[in-house]
């Protein structure tokens, strides 16, 4: 953009230059609390909660990190949150994409119209109603604080939004390539599996990618549904901070062992990311 | 031609269906059905009609949270589009390192709200918070504990709204970055022909082509800072004295924290009617599934 509009002069330069400064304040405005909170982490356990706190830590130690090893199983509490994102996801990638291909070949049709409006209405349900409810029924069929509960929580909970996705990504792929296969004689599923599921790769993907950090990051559900045995990696973390205590050091370190591992893969899966957000969300 | 038959939909949609039948719907329908009733001190169920509604209504509690539910919608959200629409059109521009800028100021995309809200928690602290260290030091504010982001119910949900601006404002921009680029080059040149100011590129020409995409990312934006819960739960459990409860705040601790089930499933059931109806007046908006196929 404005690239070959505008010869270089004094007014283009001015502009050039503040459109620069702008994205760099932005960017150091929006790295900042996350900075500060990796710096945090490796400042002595004191200075965490120093009444004069420096953005620079005086010295690095791995206090808080020693602190968080110690004050809870912060590996086990990791393989948790582990097993309930990618299994959940599983559940919704494959599931979502079997039903998503069935919404996508019969658009137009009242059935489908009925499907994506009830999938668009509990998209937008906010979990916090829905939460309690659940939790009784986890309760009375005494799945409490299992792992396995979580992953088909978040599964049924993630549903709409993989669905949401996959319909779109579905739906541009011309119904020639079904009709061919039909003609070879191949039965829907094995259409659906052989022929559209490699061509939808790439949305699929992408579609993962953003079920499994929903699922990562969720706190609600982990808070309600499990105790100990199941518990996951931000229930811990919420623990630190409570009315009762105040453990800021281990706090930032376990928030940087969350996050930090998420961020650096989020940027070699950017491309799917982005075009995923895309699919998800834009009109075409 | 219909390839599927109504058979081969069902069987294909069916197993996703049982997942969101248990844990979506059927929750839903419990909440409806409570909404209607009273539990006493005994645990008896006892039908009331209207009456959680009523009181819901009446109560002063529920017209605080669904005020401060508003402000924070509107007030949090605004702020996501003005940055967020000022920064797709910096990054509109090429200059060096303009991918590596616009790749790290997404980088809060990643990060879960509840670490996102205790993060804030952490920076706002009135004792150890460095941001009014720093507003000290600027000399913006005459001593460190001057404003008690937290503490004060003034600041309480002012505090959740800026971490929330935050954690969504480069969500907003990588969508409207989207959205110009999809812009096609010939309406630039025709405009710079004409002798369009870089402004009048800016208003008449970049935010009119996206407003499609402007709208849907609004919508998807408002649904979502509605139903917010992990930022104010962090960051201050509503308090103090209700002054940043939420509705999904307080849905929860009168369920949970009170088990005033009867009262939270009305309030509840109301605020899902209002979310749906945002989605289904605006769906025609982000309805991307016009007679494709047919």
């Amino acid at each position: 953009m404005f690239t070959n509009s505008v010869g270089v002069d004094w007014k283009s330069k001015l502009w050039k230059l503040s459109v620069i400064l702008i994205a760099l304040i932005a960017t150091v405005a929006i790295l900042f609390p996350y900075v500060y909170i990796l710096l945090s982490s490796f400042k002595p356990a004191g200075d965490v909660v120093s009444t004069s706190p420096t953005i620079w830590p005086k010295e690095f130690s791995l206090d808080n990190y020693i602190d968080m090893w110690e004050s809870m199983p912060i590996g086990k509490y990791l393989a948790n949150s582990l097993v309930a994102a990618v299994f959940s996801t599983i559940i919704c990638v494959v599931l979502g994409s079997m039903a998503s291909y069935a919404i996508s070949r019969t658009i137009g049709s009242k059935l489908s119209y009925l499907f994506l409006v009830l999938v668009l209405c509990l998209k937008m349900l906010p979990l916090t109603s829905v939460a309690v409810p659940v939790y009784k029924i986890v309760q009375n069929l005494g799945l409490y604080d299992m792992k396995v509960t979580l992953v088909v929580v978040y599964a049924a909970i993630n549903m709409p939004f993989v669905l949401w996705m996959m319909v779109s990504f579905f739906s541009s792929i011309p119904a020639d390539l079904d009709e061919a296969a039909f003609m070879d004689g191949a039965t829907p599923f094995q259409t659906f599996r052989k022929i559209i599921l490699p061509v939808c790769a790439p949305g699929i993907v992408s579609t993962g990618i953003f079920t499994l950090l929903l699922a990562w990051n969720d706190f609600l559900f982990a808070l309600l549904l499990t105790s100990s045995n199941a518990k996951t990696v931000p229930v811990a973390i919420s623990e630190f901070l409570t009315s009762y205590n105040l453990d800021l050091g281990p706090m930032t370190s376990a928030a940087v062992l969350f996050s930090l591992p998420v961020i650096i893969i989020s940027f070699f899966v950017q491309r799917y990311f982005v075009s995923g957000m895309m699919a998800g969300s834009v009109k075409e | 031609m219909n390839l599927l038959k109504k058979k081969d939909v069902m069987y294909f949609f069916l197993p996703a269906a049982i997942f969101m039948f248990l844990f979506l719907l059927y929750p839903l329908l419990m909440l409806v059905v409570d909404s209607f009733f009273q539990t006493n001190n005994s645990n008896a169920k006892s039908f009331v009609g209207l009456d959680n509604y009523f009181q819901a209504f009446t109560s002063k509690t529920f017209i605080k949270v669904s005020v401060n539910t508003l402000i924070y919608v509107v007030v949090a959200v605004s702020l996501e589009l003005f940055f967020g629409l000022a920064l797709a059109i910096v990054f509109s521009h090429q200059f060096k390192g303009a991918n590596i800028l616009r790749t790290l100021c997404l980088s809060p995309l990643m990060i879960a709200p509840l670490v996102a809200g205790l993060i804030w928690k952490f920076m706002l602290s009135d004792q150890f918070g460095i941001v009014n260290v720093l507003l000290d030091k600027s000399g913006l504010i005459s001593s460190t504990n001057s404003i008690l982001w937290l503490a004060d119910e003034r600041f309480a949900l002012i505090s959740t709204i800026i971490a929330d601006v935050w954690l969504t404002t480069p969500f907003m921009m990588l969508m409207l970055f989207a959205g110009i680029q999809g812009i096609p080059n010939s309406l630039y040149e025709a405009a710079s022909i004409e002798g369009a100011s870089r402004m009048q590129i800016i208003f008449k020409i970049i935010i009119p082509s996206i407003k499609p995409v402007i709208i849907s990312a609004l919508v998807i934006r408002v649904i979502d800072a509605a139903r917010s819960f992990d930022i104010i739960w962090a960051m201050t459990q509503g308090g103090p004295n209700f002054s940043s409860e939420l509705l999904s705040v307080h849905i929860y601790k009168m369920l949970q924290r009170y088990g005033d089930v009867g009262y939270a499933s009305s309030v509840a059931v109301l605020f899902i009617i209002v979310l749906i109806l945002i989605t289904l007046i605006s769906m025609k908006k982000i309805w991307i599934f016009d007679k494709k196929s047919n």
